[in-house]
């Protein structure tokens, strides 16, 4: 026997999972000071220690496998897909049909502006018609995550809810229109730049509204057990997330339809725990410590000025369509001012569709792919700042405690 | 501040303040959303008037001055509709009940108004857990005496409209087993009770003047008494109500009140004894407790027995005034509710059935919006 068959051998040789265990314990920590000394939110926290230990920082942890974060990545967002699309009530738009214009109008504005600013730094057209659509999504990920940390109710949140729910399902259908596009350059014919988008929307209707249908019976059955449903849940959104991409449909807008057609089916109210559980919630916290990894601020070198651009004439389009509506949807100026803002943040929706835009399309990934990166990372870091803040100023947080 | 000179006002004209309840379409918990539905119903002409109310989730509707049954439903319906298309166009919805079931007092907002400021910071947490939603019924007299008269002859009565109008049984997500628990919140405030025993109007000035110098109150607005008078609308105001869960029985236990004043202004001239008092409390806590089964003490000669059999005579006794005031309809809703339960019985059962508050407030809501 020698020291080497039970002792370990000198340096040590971990896995990467060790030092991400390890992430995962500094970064939740890191969160609770947060929020405890700077009054922020956590998940800035999560989203920063990420981006520090990152290739993109410090290079502390090393490159792990994409495909590995992916599941975890998909999971979370699925859920907070999911979650936003069940809290989501659709009759509002036929009792409130300005909230609807409000709606389409920020995001058409959005894409214009988006679109015209790239066409004026010389950027082909079918590429930045791809960029514009990924622009109209606000994140869904940091805006149910605030509104849950927050615990915000009211007008703005409800909205914003709402909004960003139809922002993301109209980015993910025109962002599919575009590739087609792009594809239709690269020498594919024009029926299948046609057939795609449709065989997509049609197909993951059609995928949402089984998953619907079964999750109301499941719910049935096994609503009273909270956890066990949970993780039936978790089952149900892993199965469809992964049945989407076999199926090349958009796991987003399964699951986003899902939660949407769920919620306006039912006929009682139902309130689920914050992502569905404790289970759900390790998920989320791992899905923002992956986007800090994923972060790339490579692109702020070469196109800064872009970059800052981009952030500011989209933000200007949401804020001035809200604010245009606003009178006649029923909400006051501070309101409308603090909506506009909440509507800025972007993050896993919007990176998702440029990784894989980027993946069809290596070009774009080391070219405008970067100079989108850059934006998403930073409004990834301000973006919970922002929506906390703006609901905050709308008099929707509880008060505090004095 | 002295009080204002008692305003002469038609005999036995009504109105009815109705406090409701906002609530999110998610969760159905209380959301602090009466700034937006106000500026939005301002929008709409409409009948009487609609204001805010101590925390940002509730309002409250008033009609104007109305005379009989149907003129006073159809105001409260025409308020109803303005309210809920307002609450529809901002995915709030609106509900009757004496108290939300399952609200967290500390969540609640103050509306931002000088006097609900003032009120939060004179009693605090009370502020918050006065979270509770009642209806307030104004009946008119020709005179200060007369109306005095009316608010101890009225005493009497109490326990009927309280367990008639009972609906408040669930408080932070438990069942008090009380039928109105929303007078327990009442209750803790330092001048709730019942009115002093004053039978004249210049004895009434004494007692106020007395009670201003003092310092403890400003004005009657801080008497939060069971029933008090009004003298600025030349009425008195029965305030032990919980806002029922639809306007038609707001509409009718309005009227039944109507119709009792009546009887008493017209056969009941004998002035009122103090001592009618003595069981005052003891009815009253049957009453908040065990709704129409309560047990009811008669003050002359000491009887028990139910509340449900005390209305049961009292609708025979008023019932000539009643067809004179046209409440025949009104009171054909104060029998169903003797018969069929009254709001208390009404959300036990939706509890029983839905296992869940949420539910109970969803369908409380869309009892009292109509649709």
């Amino acid at each position: 026997m020698t020291w080497s068959t039970y002792l370990p051998l000198w340096p040590l040789s971990v896995p990467p999972a060790l030092w991400l265990a390890l992430t995962l314990v500094v970064a939740v920590l890191v969160g609770e000071a947060l929020v405890r000394y700077l009054k922020l939110p956590r998940i800035v926290g999560y989203i920063a220690i990420g981006l520090l230990l990152g290739p993109g920082g410090f290079s502390l942890i090393p490159q792990l496998p994409a495909a590995e974060w992916r599941l975890v990545v998909d999971l979370a967002l699925g859920i907070l897909l999911f979650e936003l699309g069940s809290k989501v009530n659709l009759r509002w738009l036929k009792a409130n049909p300005w909230i609807a214009g409000t709606s389409l109008l920020e995001s058409i504005t959005t894409f214009f502006v988006v679109y015209g600013l790239l066409l004026w730094f010389d950027t082909a057209g079918v590429t930045a018609a791809v960029v514009a659509t990924i622009a109209i999504a606000t994140s869904p990920a940091i805006v149910v995550r605030t509104v849950t940390e927050s615990r915000a109710q009211g007008q703005v949140t409800d909205r914003l809810l709402l909004m960003t729910a139809l922002n993301c399902i109209y980015a993910v259908i025109f962002h599919k229109l575009a590739v087609a596009l792009m594809h239709g350059e690269t020498g594919a014919g024009l029926m299948h730049s046609v057939l795609q988008p449709l065989y997509l929307i049609g197909g993951s209707a059609l995928l949402a509204w089984l998953f619907g249908i079964t999750f109301e019976r499941i719910h049935h059955h096994l609503g009273q057990h909270e956890e066990t449903f949970s993780f039936v849940l978790f089952g149900m959104i892993a199965f469809a997330t992964i049945m989407a991409s076999t199926l090349k449909l958009s796991p987003i807008l399964v699951l986003l339809a899902a939660g949407l057609i769920t919620r306006y089916r039912r006929q009682r109210s139902r309130t689920f725990p914050p992502h569905f559980g404790s289970a759900g919630a390790v998920l989320v916290v791992l899905m923002f410590i992956a986007n800090g990894l994923a972060a790339d601020l490579n692109g702020l070198r070469e196109s800064a000025l872009l970059v800052l651009l981009l952030i500011m004439v989209r933000a200007i389009a949401k804020l001035s369509s809200v604010l245009a509506l606003a009178h006649y949807s029923g909400i006051g100026l501070r309101q409308a001012m603090a909506l506009g803002i909440a509507l800025v943040p972007m993050s896993s929706v919007a990176l998702l569709l440029t990784l894989d835009t980027g993946a069809t399309f290596p070009a774009f990934a080391s070219g405008l792919g970067l100079a989108l990166m850059s934006c998403i990372v930073i409004l990834e870091l301000a973006g919970p700042i922002v929506v906390q803040m703006a609901l905050g100023a709308a008099g929707e947080t509880p008060e505090k405690k004095t | 501040m002295s009080l204002m000179p008692f305003a002469p006002s038609r005999p036995l004209s009504i109105g009815v303040e109705l406090e409701l309840q906002l609530l999110g379409c998610n969760d159905y918990n209380l959301v602090s959303s009466a700034p937006d539905m106000l500026r939005r119903i301002a929008k709409y002409p409409h009948p009487g008037d609609v204001k805010p109310e101590m925390t940002r989730s509730m309002i409250e509707i008033n009609t104007s001055v109305q005379q009989e049954y149907g003129g006073l439903v159809e105001e409260l319906r025409s308020l109803r509709k303005v309210v809920s298309d307002a609450g529809r166009f901002l995915n709030v919805a609106v509900a009757g009940g004496g108290t939300h079931p399952f609200q967290h007092w500390s969540e609640q907002k103050i509306f931002d108004a000088p006097r609900f400021h003032h009120l939060s910071e004179l009693y605090g947490y009370l502020a918050k857990q006065f979270t509770i939603f009642g209806q307030h019924v104004h009946i008119g007299c020709t005179g200060p005496d007369e109306a005095l008269h009316l608010m101890h002859m009225l005493s009497r009565y109490v326990p009927h409209f309280i367990a008639l109008s009972a609906s408040s049984p669930f408080v932070q997500g438990h069942d008090t087993g009380f039928a109105s628990a929303r007078l327990n919140s009442v209750f803790s405030f330092p001048l709730s009770g019942r009115a002093p025993f004053v039978l004249s109007w210049n004895g009434f000035e004494q007692f106020f003047d007395k009670m201003t110098t003092t310092g403890v109150v400003e004005s009657m607005k801080d008497f939060y008494w069971d029933i008090r008078p009004k003298p600025e609308f030349g009425t008195i105001e029965v305030r032990v109500c919980d806002t029922p869960l639809t306007v038609e029985i707001a509409a009718a236990i309005a009227c039944y009140i109507q119709a009792v004043s009546r009887y008493i202004m017209v056969e009941q001239r004998a002035a009122p004894q103090e001592d009618d008092y003595l069981v005052y409390t003891f009815n009253r806590f049957q009453a908040c407790r065990f709704g129409l089964e309560g047990v009811f003490i008669d003050p002359c000669t000491h009887e028990q027995r139910s509340i449900r059999e005390d209305i049961t005579g009292m609708l025979a006794r008023i019932s000539a005034h009643a067809m004179e005031l046209r409440a025949g309809e009104a009171m054909e809703r104060v029998r169903e509710i003797l018969a069929a339960g009254n709001g208390t019985s009404w959300l036990r059962q939706t509890y029983a059935r839905e296992h869940n508050l949420g539910d109970v407030m969803q369908l409380q809501a869309a009892l009292w919006m109509g649709n």
